[in-house]
């Protein structure tokens, strides 16, 4: 009656999806930060954030295929 | 009994608790944004009704039973939802929806309307119309489930992001760039909400057209239902329910950016995931969940847990609550026509008086913003310099103050 695989399954998920987003942009964050220090690679940081923030992008679209039933049909045939 | 009257009752009372549902859960998705400042107050509530407009159009999938399977909706051998017990059950969370509103309490509008229907139901046909399996793994165990889940999740994102950004050498490490992210992923969770609860409300007033014979039973929501449950659940959320979101951003703990991310994220992958993978979780109990986990997770927040177990509380009458206003106005609709007339003047006359008690204790968009936020604006913020001195100083004035008042001691005996 109670699905506790189920329970378990989504809290799994849903933690390694919050720490995935939250450790790209964190990382984004904090090379963005290192970008201002002086006397640092800038446009080496610079870069490297801006592929953080685009990971986090990525993910974000994903959830929008997600909540989005014509797009999540189209895109994940489901 | 006039069925056609009944019927644009409940398609009316339907349109309202929409509208309410939509103005409770706004918090949900705006309140640590706002709180932290991310996004202006104003702004976050037209961003959260656009969302939740698209989001409700987007939904095609409308439910095909009311009450969740918690009421024995079959046709040969469960209860038969009259229009009436609708009505009542809509009552019963509608009543309970604006007076948790009045008192600042999230609450899961769902459960409420489960509590309003599961009221009428019992009293129009006694307990045996309850599948009690599906009330425990439906409301009770995801209500305990959905904190904890979002709770833990927020909590290991809190430490993660500031572990993270830390900088070893003292440099500031910038974390306003947070705010922006915030904007994302509370647009998430409004775009979400929107897909999920219009469609609620979509599919009791199909239902509703159905039982009555105004629609063919299997056929999808006319576009008028979609359009207009559309337009309620988006006016709700431009409302803004300050009360709730107040208590959300502020109430609970003092969001600061990096925290405000966290606990977003936390909401959005947990409702997401939920909803896929088949365990569905209230949206209010997973982002009060995580607001606390991430208060748990900055060092130096502080939970308030005086409001936690006011809100707990709020949790755990909800349904029942809801239940018994469903009963009682399931009870009188049993009079006919007169009896759902008093269900439908005493109803208003409970929301009037709600709204008239709200205006003595008016919140508005500017409460909203959290209270490190506002003094930070207001005042010279110290640093952990000054405020590390400050401390010392404090302590040891107080050694003095205890060292006179040992030496005192002995000339008051």
């Amino acid at each position: 009656m109670i699905d506790w695989s189920a329970f378990l399954i989504v809290a799994l998920v849903s933690w390694v999806a919050a720490l995935c987003i939250v450790t790209a942009y964190s990382f984004g964050v904090r090379l963005l930060a290192v970008a201002r220090d002086e006397g640092s690679n800038t446009s080496a940081s610079k870069l490297g954030a801006y592929l953080c923030f685009g990971v986090c992008g990525v993910i974000v679209l994903f959830g929008v295929v997600l909540i989005v039933p014509q797009l999540s049909r189209a895109i994940l045939g489901a | 009994m006039d069925l056609t009257l009944i019927v644009v009752l409940v398609i009316a009372l339907a349109l309202f608790f929409d509208f309410t549902n939509g103005f409770h859960d706004t918090a949900n998705a705006m309140a640590t944004p706002i709180a932290t400042g991310a996004i202006t107050p104003k702004k976050a509530v037209a961003l959260a009704a656009i969302l939740n407009l698209v989001g409700a159009f987007l939904s095609t999938e409308v439910a095909k039973t009311i009450s969740g399977g918690i009421i024995n909706e079959d046709p040969t051998t469960g209860v038969q939802i009259m229009p009436e017990m609708i009505f009542a059950g809509l009552m019963g969370a509608v009543v309970w929806n604006v007076f948790t509103w009045l008192l600042g309490l999230p609450s899961s509008s769902s459960h409420a309307l489960f509590g309003g229907l599961v009221g009428a139901a019992i009293v129009g046909a006694g307990f045996g119309a309850i599948d009690y399996g599906v009330l425990l793994s439906k409301v009770l165990l995801p209500a305990l489930c959905a904190p904890l889940i979002a709770g833990v999740s927020a909590y290991m994102c809190t430490k993660l992001a500031y572990s993270i950004t830390k900088r070893q050498n003292g440099a500031s490490p910038k974390r306003g760039g947070f705010r922006y992210g915030q904007i994302f992923s509370s647009s998430l969770v409004a775009l979400a909400h929107g897909t999920n609860d219009a469609q609620k409300t979509m599919g009791v007033i199909t239902l509703t057209l159905v039982a009555s014979g105004l629609q063919t039973a299997g056929t999808g929501p006319h576009l008028w239902v979609v359009a207009t449950c559309a337009i309620a659940i988006a006016l709700g959320t431009y409302t803004g329910g300050w009360r709730i979101i107040r208590t959300m951003g502020s109430g609970l703990t003092d969001v600061k950016p990096a925290q405000g991310f966290a606990a977003e994220v936390s909401t959005a992958s947990a409702i997401l995931t939920s909803s896929h993978l088949g365990f569905a979780l209230s949206t209010t109990q997973v982002a009060s969940g995580s607001v606390i986990g991430s208060g748990l997770g900055r060092k130096g927040a502080e939970v308030r847990w005086g409001t936690a177990g006011r809100i707990a509380l709020g949790w755990l009458f909800t349904l029942p609550a809801a239940a018994i206003i469903g009963g009682l106005a399931a009870w009188l609709t049993h009079t006919g026509a007169v009896g759902v007339g008093i269900v439908a003047v005493l109803g208003v006359g409970m929301l009037l008086l709600f709204w008239y008690l709200s205006r003595k204790n008016h919140v508005g968009h500017e409460d909203t913003l959290s209270d490190i936020d506002n003094s930070g604006a207001a005042v010279n913020i110290l640093s952990k310099k000054e405020r590390r001195a400050r401390a010392k100083a404090e302590a040891k004035a107080a050694r003095k103050a205890a060292q006179e008042a040992m030496d005192k001691e002995p000339d008051n005996s």
